[in-house]
C-alpha cells in the first residue's frame, strides 16, 4: 500500500488552516457537538478515542486549537452521543447561532480550528507477547478505544510498516543491551525469556546477533520517517533509536550481547549526520554502570548520576503560524510532575539544531518534549516511561487510567495520535 | 577526636534532613575510610538509601541498625514504606532472613501499611515467645483491633495472653473473637472461675461478653440461665443492658414470645432496637419503623431492614414479618420466597422487596433464582432505586459465567438508562474491565 505523501507538512498546515477559517466547516449546517477540554470535561483521555472513532466512521472532526483546553467539535449524531454517555465525556450542544460565535471568538485570539480528516493508521513497535498495560502508550491507546497494530522485528523486515501512518516506540533498546538489565536481572525467568525470543528472531532473520537486529530496526524506522511516516517514541527507546542508527558502522554493544567488545574508538565514529534528534553524544562504554549515553539529563539507574525529579512546562505556540507543535502540547495544564523513564529527559547540548523543543524544566540543562521533521517525515520524543507512575520499576502493578481519567501527561501522547489526521489536501496554488 | 562517629553521624542527619543524599553518602563513605567501618551509621545509611531509592539496600542497612536497636523498628517501617511494589519482596527477604524481634516488627509495621495484614502477623508470630514477643503481639493485637482486622487481632492478642495472662488483655482478647465471628472462643479466654473473686469485674467485663457470645452461638437459654445465675452482683443498669441482650439473643432465633418477655423484664418493651426488631417480625410495621429508627447502634442488618421498611406504606404487613423473621431463623429459602410474597402486598415497595429476595438467592448461590428477579426488576420496574443495583449485579453474574457480551450489554443500557443512577461510576469501571481497556484487577 502506498502512503500519501507528506511534504512539508508545516507549511501545508498553516495555509490549510487559514483555509479552514474562511470556508465554512464540513456540515456547517447540522448541530454539533462540542467536546471541551478544559475542566468541564469529566474524561479527557477518552475524548480523543471518540475524535478518533468520529473520523474513522468517515467523518470529518475539527481540533480547536488553544480552545477551551483544545477541544473537539464533532457533527452531532446518534452514535457519537451514545458513546460518550458511555464513556462519561462530557459533550456540548452548538447551535449554528452559537457556532458563529464560537469561531468568532475563535478568530480574536491565538486560536485556531484545524480540521481532522483521516483516522491515521497506527502501529506500535512492541513484542507480541507483551500486554497493552506494558507500555504507556499502548495502556492510553487501549482505554481511550483507538485501535491499534502491534508489529515486532518480522513485521518490520517484511516492509509491514508501509501499512502504517503512525509508529510508536517505547521500550526497545535499539543498541540490542536491553537497557543493560542484565546487570541486575541476568537470571530472572522474564529477562532470560526476553533474550532467548530475541535471539531466535534475530538467527531466523539471518542476523549475527541481537544488536545487529535492533540496527537494522533501527533503520527501518529511520527509512520510515525519512518516506513520510510519523514517529512518536518515549522512554528508553528515544536515546537508543538515535544511538543505533548513529552506529550503523561501529559497534556500541558490550560483550554481554555481541560477545565482543565496544569499539574503544566508538564515540568518535558515530555518524550524527544519520540521526533524526541527536548530535555529539558520549556512550556509556561502561557495561557494568546502567546509562546507554550523555543524552538523558536523568540517568535515574545510575545512583552517582541520579537527579531528582523537577516539574516541566509545555511552551504556547501560535496556533496559526505553528499548528504542529500547537496540535501537540494542547492540554488543560501547562506546567507538570516529571515522571522518570530508562531515558527520562534529553541534555540540550545533544541536540540538534532545528529540534523544536516543547517541554522544558526551568534552569535544568535538559529539556522533555521534542520534535522535528526528518526527510519527508516528522518524529516527536517524550521522556520518561508512565506519566502517573512517576518513580516506575520494574514488576510496578500496570496503571489504571480510569484513576487518572484527566491525565495532562497521558494527553500529550494522545495529542500526537490525532496530529497525523490533520493531514490536508495539497494546496492549488 | 578524629575516631569519634559521632561528628559523621550528624552531619550525615543534617544533609539528609536537607535532601541531599548523595552529599550525606559521601559522608558516610568518608566515616568507613577513616574509622574503618560505617556499622555507626548503619541508620544513617539505611536512610539515605531510602532516599535514593535503593530500597534493597537501605533494607540491609536498616537490618543492621536494628540489631543494635531494636527499638527503631518504627522508623525503619516508616523509611521503608514508600518501596514501589515490585521492590517490596526485595526487601521482604532482607528483613525476614532473621527472627530477631525488632525486624520482625518492622516488617509487621509495613506489611499492615502495605494493606497486607495476614502477611504482618506471619512475620511477627514467629519471634521467640518472651515478654517483648508478648507486649509486641498485644501492641499489634491492638492496632489490628483499631483497623478492624479482627480475625489478626485475636490471633495476635490470644498468643499474648498465653504469655501473659491479664484480665484486661484476656477481655480484649475474648471482644476480638467476637467481632472476628468465633463466638466460642470467649469461654475459652475468659472463663468465669478465674474472676470469681472480683464479682464487680465479673460482671462489668466477663458477663457481657459471655452473654453476646452464647446470643452469637444461638444459645439464647443459657445465656438467660448465665443473666440468672449472676443476678443478684448486678446494678439496676447491667441488669436493663442485659434484658436487652437477652431480648437480642431471643429475637435472633425468632422465638418471639420470650423476646417480648425478655423485654418486659427490661421495662422497654416499646423502646428498644430488640423491640423494634419484634414489631417487625410480628408485622406492626409502624412500631418497627419508629423503634429501629431510634436505634443507637446502627449496623448493615438494620440499614438494610429500615431500607426496605422505610418503603412501605401501612402499618400491617405480616408477609413482610414473616420474611425478616424467616431470615432471622437463617430458613434463607423460606425468607427468599416470603419477600417476594410480601412484594405482592406492597406495590409500593415491590422493588424493594423483590431486589432484597434476589441478594438471599444470590447469598445461597441461586443465580438463577436472582437473575429472574433482576430482570423483573429491570424490565419492569426500570423507574425505581433498584433498577441500577439490580441491572449491576446481573452484568456480574453474567461475567461470572463468562458472557462478556451479554454483562456489556446490560451495562451499557444501565449506564444509557440510568444517568443519574449513584452506580454509574461503578457501572462505567466494570464496563471498562468487561472490555478489557484497563488491566485486570
Amino acid at each position: 500500500m502506498t502512503r500519501m505523501p507528506f511534504p512539508h507538512l508545516r507549511r501545508v498546515l498553516m495555509c490549510l488552516v487559514a483555509l479552514a477559517s474562511a470556508f465554512p466547516a464540513p456540515g456547517a449546517h447540522a448541530q454539533r457537538l462540542l467536546v471541551p477540554m478544559d475542566d468541564a470535561q469529566t474524561n479527557h483521555l477518552k475524548a480523543y478515542g471518540l475524535t478518533y472513532n468520529t473520523m474513522k466512521a468517515g467523518v470529518v472532526a475539527e481540533w480547536l486549537l488553544n480552545y477551551r483546553g483544545g477541544s473537539f467539535l464533532l457533527p452531532d449524531a446518534p452514535e457519537t452521543r451514545r458513546r460518550a454517555a458511555l464513556d462519561g465525556i462530557s459533550v456540548e450542544l452548538v447551535s449554528d447561532a452559537s457556532l458563529a460565535t464560537l469561531r468568532r471568538e475563535l478568530g480574536g485570539g491565538n486560536m485556531e480550528s484545524v480540521p481532522l480528516e483521516k483516522a491515521p493508521r497506527i502501529a506500535v513497535y512492541t513484542p507480541p507477547d507483551a500486554q497493552p498495560w506494558d507500555d504507556a502508550v499502548t495502556l492510553a491507546l487501549k482505554y481511550a478505544g483507538i485501535d491499534f497494530t502491534p508489529i515486532y522485528d518480522t513485521e518490520l523486515e517484511r516492509g509491514d510498516l508501509s501499512k502504517y501512518d503512525w509508529l510508536h516506540l517505547h521500550h526497545e533498546d535499539f543498541t540490542g543491551q536491553f537497557n543493560k538489565f542484565h546487570l541486575g536481572y541476568r537470571d530472572a525467568p522474564w529477562f532470560r525469556d526476553m533474550y532467548a525470543a530475541n535471539s531466535a528472531t534475530a538467527r531466523a532473520l539471518g542476523y549475527p546477533h541481537i544488536p545487529a537486529l535492533k540496527k537494522g530496526a533501527a533503520e527501518r524506522i529511520r527509512r520510515f520517517v525519512e518516506g513520510g511516516g510519523f514517529l512518536f517514541a518515549m522512554c528508553g527507546a528515544t536515546e537508543t533509536l538515535e544511538l543505533a542508527i548513529a552506529a550503523h558502522s561501529v559497534d556500541i554493544a558490550g560483550q554481554f550481547n555481541d560477545g565482543t567488545p565496544v569499539d574503544p574508538e566508538a564515540d568518535a565514529r558515530l555518524d550524527w549526520k544519520r540521526a533524526m534528534a541527536f548530535r555529539d553524544a558520549h556512550l556509556e562504554r561502561s557495561p557494568f554502570v546502567n546509562s546507554m549515553s550523555d543524552i538523558d539529563g536523568h540517568q535515574v539507574n545510575v545512583p552517582g548520576r541520579r537527579q531528582p525529579l523537577g516539574t516541566f512546562t509545555l511552551f504556547s505556540f501560535s496556533a496559526r503560524i505553528d499548528p504542529v507543535p500547537s496540535m501537540l502540547v494542547q492540554g488543560h495544564r501547562h506546567v507538570m510532575n516529571d515522571w522518570y523513564g530508562v531515558t527520562t529527559s534529553f541534555n540540550k547540548s545533544t541536540l540538534k539544531p532545528g529540534v523544536v523543543v516543547l517541554a522544558t524544566e526551568e534552569g535544568a540543562p535538559w529539556v522533555k518534549y521534542i520534535h522535528g521533521d526528518y526527510g519527508k517525515g516528522t518524529w516527536t520524543y517524550l521522556g520518561g516511561h508512565d506519566p502517573e507512575d512517576p518513580q516506575h520499576a520494574i514488576g510496578n502493578p500496570p496503571t489504571d487510567l480510569s484513576l487518572h481519567k484527566s491525565s495532562p501527561g497521558y494527553r500529550l501522547i494522545l495529542n500526537n495520535v490525532l496530529f497525523p489526521a490533520a493531514k490536508k489536501k495539497p494546496l492549488k496554488t | 577526636m578524629p575516631r569519634d562517629p559521632a561528628p559523621y553521624r550528624e552531619y550525615a542527619r543534617v544533609l539528609i534532613a536537607l535532601g541531599r543524599p548523595v552529599l550525606a553518602d559521601s559522608i558516610v563513605q568518608r566515616s568507613r575510610d577513616v574509622l574503618g567501618t560505617a556499622h555507626d551509621l548503619s541508620m544513617e545509611t539505611a536512610q539515605l538509601r531510602a532516599a535514593q531509592g535503593q530500597w534493597e539496600a537501605s533494607a540491609v542497612a536498616w537490618r543492621r541498625a536494628l540489631a543494635q536497636s531494636p527499638y527503631l523498628a518504627s522508623a525503619a517501617a516508616h523509611a521503608l514504606a514508600p518501596t514501589p511494589v515490585g521492590t517490596r519482596d526485595a526487601v521482604r527477604r532482607v528483613l525476614l532472613a532473621g527472627r530477631a524481634l525488632g525486624e520482625r516488627r518492622a516488617v509487621a509495621e509495613l506489611e499492615l501499611g502495605w494493606g497486607s495484614p495476614q502477611d504482618a502477623w506471619d512475620a511477627l508470630r514467629i519471634v521467640a515467645p518472651d515478654s517483648g514477643a508478648a507486649s509486641a503481639w498485644a501492641e499489634f493485637g491492638e492496632r489490628a483491633l483499631g483497623e478492624e482486622q479482627f480475625a489478626i487481632a485475636r490471633a495476635a492478642l490470644t498468643a499474648s495472653l498465653a504469655i501473659r495472662r491479664t484480665p484486661e488483655l484476656a477481655t480484649r482478647a475474648a471482644d476480638a473473637a467476637l467481632q472476628a465471628g468465633v463466638p466460642s472462643d470467649v469461654a475459652l479466654l475468659l472463663p468465669l472461675a478465674e474472676v470469681e473473686g472480683d464479682p464487680e469485674r465479673l460482671v462489668r467485663d466477663y458477663l457481657p461478653l459471655h452473654v453476646a457470645a452464647l446470643s452469637a452461638l444461638g444459645r439464647p437459654a443459657d445465656a438467660s440461665a448465665l443473666v440468672e445465675r449472676y443476678d443478684r452482683a448486678l446494678t439496676p443498669g447491667q441488669r436493663l443492658r442485659m434484658s436487652r441482650a437477652l431480648a437480642t439473643a431471643w429475637v435472633r432465633t425468632g422465638d418471639l414470645a420470650r423476646a417480648r418477655a425478655a423485654l418486659g423484664t427490661a421495662g422497654d418493651a416499646d423502646s428498644s432496637e430488640a423491640a423494634g426488631w419484634l414489631a417487625l417480625y410480628e408485622g406492626r410495621l409502624g412500631d418497627a419503623r419508629r423503634l429501629l429508627r431510634s436505634s443507637r447502634e446502627p449496623g448493615p442488618a438494620l440499614a438494610s431492614a429500615l431500607g426496605v421498611v422505610s418503603r412501605t406504606r401501612g402499618d400491617e404487613g405480616a408477609a413482610l414479618g414473616a420474611a425478616f423473621l424467616a431470615l432471622a431463623r437463617s430458613d434463607s429459602a423460606t425468607a427468599a420466597a416470603r419477600f417476594v410474597e410480601a412484594a405482592e402486598r406492597h406495590p409500593e415497595a415491590r422493588s424493594a422487596l423483590l431486589l432484597a429476595a434476589a441478594r438471599i438467592h444470590g447469598a445461597r448461590g441461586d443465580e438463577a433464582g436472582a437473575v429472574a428477579l433482576w430482570s423483573r426488576i429491570v424490565g419492569t420496574m426500570g423507574e425505581s432505586p433498584e433498577a441500577a443495583e439490580s441491572e449491576l449485579e446481573w452484568a456480574r453474574a453474567l461475567r461470572r459465567r463468562g458472557d462478556v457480551r451479554g454483562a456489556i450489554a446490560r451495562l451499557e443500557h444501565l449506564i444509557l438508562g440510568s444517568p443519574q443512577s449513584a452506580l454509574l461510576p461503578q457501572a462505567r469501571r466494570e464496563l471498562e474491565q468487561a472490555r478489557r481497556s484497563i488491566p485486570p484487577p
